[in-house]
């Protein structure tokens, strides 16, 4: 039953521009830096990041990875909401034989799929980045697979508290002010206390206890998806 | 100019009870936060180094970003259910209604811009300086630059409200030229001349050997890209809305 409302969902999304705010984050973010490396190549190349220039690129893309991960969560819950409230279909969606719960879930799985191929995307375009300024060195294709799929995960309760608010509160301003403000604090990430969850794509980014803060961050998503998912499943449809 | 005031004071009813107070505190409060925790010296200089480390967050990436908020959201209830037929079929014309929009957003990010400036007082206040030293010239000429700076994309991001429906697109494309600020204002050769860079650089002049990158510029060159662009994104605006099948 999840399959079929996955592909209804994804069905849905088809024409909306959701799978450009996919495509432009993370190609916009290569072109960042392109134009960083591209100004400034022999100071980057040679001085702050001599020796490792992929390494470099990665770190310099890296700054900013958190920040776009956290706004690609906020946009896409709420365009993949704006489905279902636009048409005020809620109704008819959660009218059909299918459980909320399900429900949901398919809508996570959908936001889900759509930051996993933009994760694949920014570790594409890296390394076409990368290739293109002709670097010197091995080509790290682990640390390039990883650059967005770690802070992505360390970032996932946001995705909980994002799910939860879009897909329940009609006004999509509020969750929408709610998770950029969020986004743009996590800006910096490096002065914020570590028991703050926006801090944890930040230190991920940076190589610092990866494996730590992607397992706290799963586990918070598991708790905020499970507490939204009982929202969802025993409130009011207007 | 009968029906401009009769349509602006529909936007304000239209606004009445919504949050959209509650999202120009947000930006203010958070700033406050950020001067609490940081310590900067006493004396002559305290007030303007508290202005410099609220205003990295507030102009860099906020004030932009709000702009585009508040412009999504005055459009928000013609979106929501049909509302664009009704309120193009009154007898107003549809320039006065952008009008009227274009100034409900102006008038939220000048109280945005008073809030902040409350909050830097605020601040101050209770760190105990000295209420006499406030620069007020200083702090004028920042808080209004940074509000005129805002203007262009206050239009851009109406013109993209009214074109698509739903209430996160026209904030993507915000995000996504907002985000290169934190690049950008290392760059004395680009700065200048990137919209939504004039906030930043405005607000963030400091004087004298502080100013790097596009700091430090005068305020008239700042001014003719404000200036450009506003004229730019408003004439596209008003073009495309005067035409926009509904």
């Amino acid at each position: 039953m999840i399959g079929k409302l996955l592909a209804a969902d994804l069905l849905k999304m088809r024409r909306t521009g959701i799978w450009w705010v996919v495509f432009i984050g993370p190609v916009g973010l290569a072109a960042m830096q392109a134009l960083n490396f591209g100004l400034r190549y022999d100071y980057l190349v040679y001085d702050a990041y001599a020796g490792d220039a992929w390494g470099g690129l990665i770190e310099s893309t890296g700054l900013f990875v958190p920040i776009a991960i956290y706004l690609a969560m906020t946009l896409l819950m709420s365009m993949i909401a704006n489905i279902e409230n636009r048409q005020n279909s809620w109704k008819q969606t959660l009218a059909l034989p299918v459980r909320r719960s399900q429900v949901f879930a398919s809508k996570f799985l959908s936001c889900l799929i759509q930051l996993l191929v933009a994760c694949a995307l920014l570790s594409g375009s890296t390394l076409i980045l990368g290739l293109a300024l002709k670097f010197d060195g091995p080509i790290p294709y682990l640390d390039l697979l990883t650059s967005g799929l770690y802070p992505m995960l360390a970032a996932l309760p946001l995705l909980g508290v994002m799910l939860w608010l879009t897909l329940t509160v009609r006004n999509q301003a509020i969750p929408i002010a709610l998770g950029i403000t969020a986004s743009l604090v996590s800006v910096f990430g490096a002065s914020l206390p570590h028991a703050l969850p926006l801090s944890w794509p930040g230190f991920v980014a940076h190589g610092q206890q990866t494996l730590t803060f992607v397992g706290l961050g799963i586990a918070v998503f598991i708790v905020l998806y499970l507490l939204g998912s009982l929202h969802f499943s025993r409130k009011d449809v207007a | 100019m009968g029906t401009w005031i009769s349509a602006l004071r529909s936007e304000r009813i239209k606004l009445g009870r919504s949050q959209i107070m509650l999202l120009a505190v947000i930006d203010p409060v958070l700033c406050a936060v950020i001067g609490l925790l940081t310590s900067v010296g006493s004396g002559e200089e305290a007030w303007a180094g508290l202005m410099l480390a609220m205003v990295v967050l507030h102009a860099m990436l906020f004030l932009p970003i709000m702009t585009g908020i508040f412009s999504a959201y005055v459009c928000r209830y013609e979106h929501a259910g049909g509302g664009w037929k009704q309120i193009l079929s009154l007898p107003v014309s549809r320039s006065a209604l952008y009008f009227s929009k274009l100034l409900v957003v102006m008038g939220t990010l000048a109280l945005n811009q008073l809030l902040f400036f409350i909050a830097i007082v605020g601040v101050g206040a209770l760190k105990g300086y000295d209420l006499a030293l406030i620069p007020w010239g200083d702090f004028g000429i920042k808080l209004i630059g940074g509000f005129i700076a805002c203007l262009p994309l206050a239009a851009l991001q109406l013109f993209v409200s009214t074109m698509w429906s739903s209430f996160a697109a026209p904030l993507v494309l915000n995000v996504i030229f907002t985000i290169p600020n934190i690049l950008i204002a290392n760059s004395a050769t680009y700065g200048p001349y990137y919209p939504w860079a004039q906030p930043m650089l405005v607000m963030m002049q400091a004087g004298g050997e502080y100013d790097f990158g596009a700091f430090g510029l005068p305020i008239e060159s700042l001014l003719i890209t404000v200036g450009g662009s506003f004229v730019l994104f408003l004439a596209a605006g008003l073009t495309y809305f005067n035409r926009k099948p509904v």
